[in-house]
């Protein structure tokens, strides 16, 4: 009858038993609580964050973006999103480097004999236009409310301006709650309609550079679904699966690039506008596992993607983060490998030998085969206790982005040792503030 | 404990001022007083914060309150011999408090409140008639309940009583509500029975366990970074006849007192739940009480 057959084992079995007691119900719990948190926080959330992005000799960017968002006691909720870009530096225009000097006119050019502004490129440097600048302001909004304690339907609509690009779009989802909460099934559509009014007018797909065919302004449409499954594994594993699908019609060119035409002997001929087919359909998957133990996260990603146009991409993302000092602090490192197969138009170059030109064409390295790396790490302090609001945060990002073309064709003759695929690299910085 | 008083809201909370930097979020759950303490802040968050814990607090109240007429334990009474499916949360106490009674070879028995109806801790000396114990004792017994989760049989004249666990596991269950939502330091206290998530800025916190014999005299200051500490004590409840003390612990398999339990035992341990069943199976050791603590290798504080 006495309680001590060996040292600690009535300790040990109530341990293991008051562990099954309390973690059980705790997802019961967890609930309520969000439920009295949702009641009493009716104050509006503010996420901010300024980012600075630089491609390595190319374009510099800052980008402030401000979230507002305000929870309803009932499940309702309310999202606004305002972004302002502001792109400067240079952009590659699609021609290859050459041996000679290339004198290229400023996209508003009526002729290139006429242009008031034209840039020249030295031998053997990668083409770009050092007058690139573009300012972006995009505003959004979403709202979601509840249906029924287990059914939630949000729309929400998105705004985007620019000097030469127009883009509304509109989404509608709807979500059910399956199996005690631990299953959440979703189902969206979305409409995007853009406009393009290209500076000096829009090229004819395919028409020749020095002939500055344009026209006027161009439109684009898009429509999406996805179909999402979340599911609670346990209490410390989020998995969840999206299958998406858009369909984009109407003018895909991107209006300022060209690509060279070249001789037999790598010599250039000339440029034409790139020119590609007016409809792109893409399906994607997308995997993400997120686990949550008590001093660490982790979040593993994995999505596929594939178009009619050629194009296959892998993307796998991890990011653990991990909790310093309580929970007051993060540190937060990413790595991200991609790869993508090319366009089946994309060449870098036309070759003049071939007489008539290719139905399709673009040599925009976006459209190429590479891989790419990003090294990231962010760190994040919790500010709740300084501000007296939960939530509370200011966090910090860096990041590191190296692209690397593959599959490289050979240059022909006269551009042998030539870098004609200079890949990429970029860096960002971001600082981010929520209250 | 003086300071500033916000006098008692609608909400039924009191925000106060401690020593050390603290506020305290006091109110009134399951007969006795509570408190989130928290490092001074806001008192309109502290006041928020208070109020989960209360609301869980007086959730769990109730829901197995012995006192009232609309809990899930009046219900089940209501349905004494019938055979009833329980919802998740009281599943897992059956479960919780089964295990409890195996390992305890029967000393932890939330069946055990029928013996209170022969026993009144007045102070009197009016002990019970044996026989009166006897008639009782084929109530008593967590074994002769038929329960397969989630399905329970509670044969006639038996009662259940979740008093044993039910304040601890409200604290977990608190605590567990807080965590998620704050990483600063708090430190939950409904009557003596706690949990620190961290310590409070000003160092350690710093906890007076009252001498049960004496009206609300810290005798024993404890010192906790985190962590639970849960006290049962013998308190003011006992008989005293021929000489012999009676304290209000009882054992289930015999229906009489436990002899030479001690005054009160506190126990640490890493949840309130588990610190709380260690110092009760402490007390129902009787004078084995220290030896049971010493075996268990847990940090303890008795007084006798």
């Amino acid at each position: 009858m006495q309680l001590k057959p060996e040292t600690g084992t009535v300790r040990r079995r109530l341990i293991a038993a008051s562990c099954t007691l309390l973690t059980a119900s705790s997802a019961r719990a967890q609930e309520i609580a969000k439920l009295l948190a949702d009641i009493e926080k009716t104050d509006w959330h503010l996420d901010s964050a300024l980012a600075y992005y630089h491609e390595d000799g190319r374009i510099m960017a800052v980008e402030p973006v401000v979230n507002l968002s305000r929870d309803y006691g009932d499940g309702g909720r309310i999202g606004l999103n305002f972004t302002f870009d502001a792109l400067s530096g240079s952009s590659p225009n699609g021609a290859l480097p050459s041996r000679a000097p290339q004198t290229f006119a400023s996209p508003s050019a009526k002729s290139l004999s006429t242009a008031r502004h034209t840039y020249t490129t030295g031998p053997g440097q990668l083409p770009v236009d050092p007058n690139y600048s573009d300012a972006r302001v995009a505003v959004g909004g979403e709202w979601q409310l509840p249906l029924t304690r287990l059914t939630r339907t949000s729309v929400g609509g998105k705004f985007s301006y620019e000097d030469d690009f127009l883009s509304a779009s509109v989404d509608a989802s709807i979500e059910h709650d399956f199996n005690q909460k631990n299953t959440t099934v979703s189902v969206g559509v979305s409409d995007e309609n853009d406009q393009l009014h290209p500076i000096g007018g829009t090229p004819v797909p395919g028409s020749d550079y020095l002939l500055f065919e344009k026209t006027g302004h161009k439109s684009k449409n898009g429509v999406g679904t996805l179909l999402g499954v979340t599911q609670v594994m346990n209490r410390h594993w989020l998995a969840e699966l999206n299958l998406s699908a858009d369909r984009f019609t109407g003018y895909l060119n991107d209006p300022y690039k060209i690509i060279s035409v070249l001789d037999g002997s790598g010599g250039m001929t000339g440029y034409l506008y790139e020119n590609r087919p007016d409809a792109r359909t893409r399906r994607s998957v997308y995997l993400d596992n997120r686990v949550g133990w008590n001093r660490a996260s982790a979040a593993l990603s994995l999505r596929y993607m594939t178009d009619d146009w050629g194009v296959r991409s892998k993307t796998a993302q991890l990011r653990v983060r991990l909790w310093l000092d309580g929970k007051n602090q993060y540190v937060e490192p990413t790595l991200r490998w991609y790869r993508q197969t090319a366009a089946d138009f994309y060449t870098p170059w036309i070759s003049s030998l071939a007489g008539q030109g290719p139905a399709y064409a673009s040599s925009d390295s976006r459209l190429g085969a590479f891989r790419a790396l990003t090294y990231g790490v962010k760190y994040g302090m919790k500010l709740d206790e300084r501000t007296g609001r939960t939530g509370s945060e200011f966090s910090i990002r860096a990041e590191y982005y190296r692209q690397t073309v593959e599959n490289a064709v050979a240059a022909p003759g006269a551009l042998q040792g030539l870098d004609l695929y200079p890949g990429l690299q970029a860096f960002l910085i971001q600082v981010g503030f929520s209250y | 404990m003086g300071g500033t008083k916000d006098g008692t809201a609608s909400d039924g909370l009191v925000v106060e001022e401690r020593g050390g930097d603290l506020l305290a979020v006091c109110f009134t759950a399951m007969a006795g007083p509570c408190e989130l303490l928290l490092p001074a802040s806001d008192r309109a968050d502290a006041r928020e914060l208070g109020g989960l814990v209360a609301r869980e607090a007086w959730r769990v109240e109730q829901k197995y309150s012995r006192y009232r007429s609309d809990s899930v334990l009046a219900w089940l009474h209501s349905h004494r011999g019938g055979n009833v499916v329980v919802d998740e949360e009281t599943a897992l106490l059956l479960d919780f408090a089964r295990t409890c009674f195996m390992m305890s070879d029967g000393l932890f028995d939330i069946t055990s409140g029928v013996l209170r109806g022969a026993w009144t801790f007045d102070g009197s000396d009016r002990i019970p008639a044996p026989a009166v114990i006897e008639g009782l004792l084929p109530l008593v017994g967590f074994d002769k309940l038929e329960w397969q989760s989630p399905r329970l049989m509670l044969p006639a004249g038996m009662e259940l009583d979740f008093g044993g666990l039910g304040k601890e596991y409200a604290v977990d269950r608190a605590y567990d509500i807080l965590a998620d939502c704050r990483s600063a330091a708090f430190l939950i206290n409904f009557g003596g029975d706690l949990r620190a998530n961290r310590p409070p800025p000003c160092g350690v916190w710093q906890v007076g366990v009252e001498r049960p014999d004496s009206d609300r005299e810290a005798v024993l200051l404890l010192e906790l970074e985190h962590g639970a500490l849960a006290t049962s004590g013998d308190s003011r409840r006992f008989l005293l006849k021929d000489g012999i003390r009676y304290g209000h612990v009882l054992n289930p398999r015999t229906g009489w007192p436990v002899v030479g339990a001690p005054r009160s035992v506190t126990v640490a341990a890493s949840s309130c739940t588990e610190a709380g069943l260690l110092s009760t199976l402490a007390m129902l050791q009787g004078s084995g009480a220290q030896a049971f603590l010493a075996e268990e290798g847990v940090r303890h504080w008795v007084l006798l």
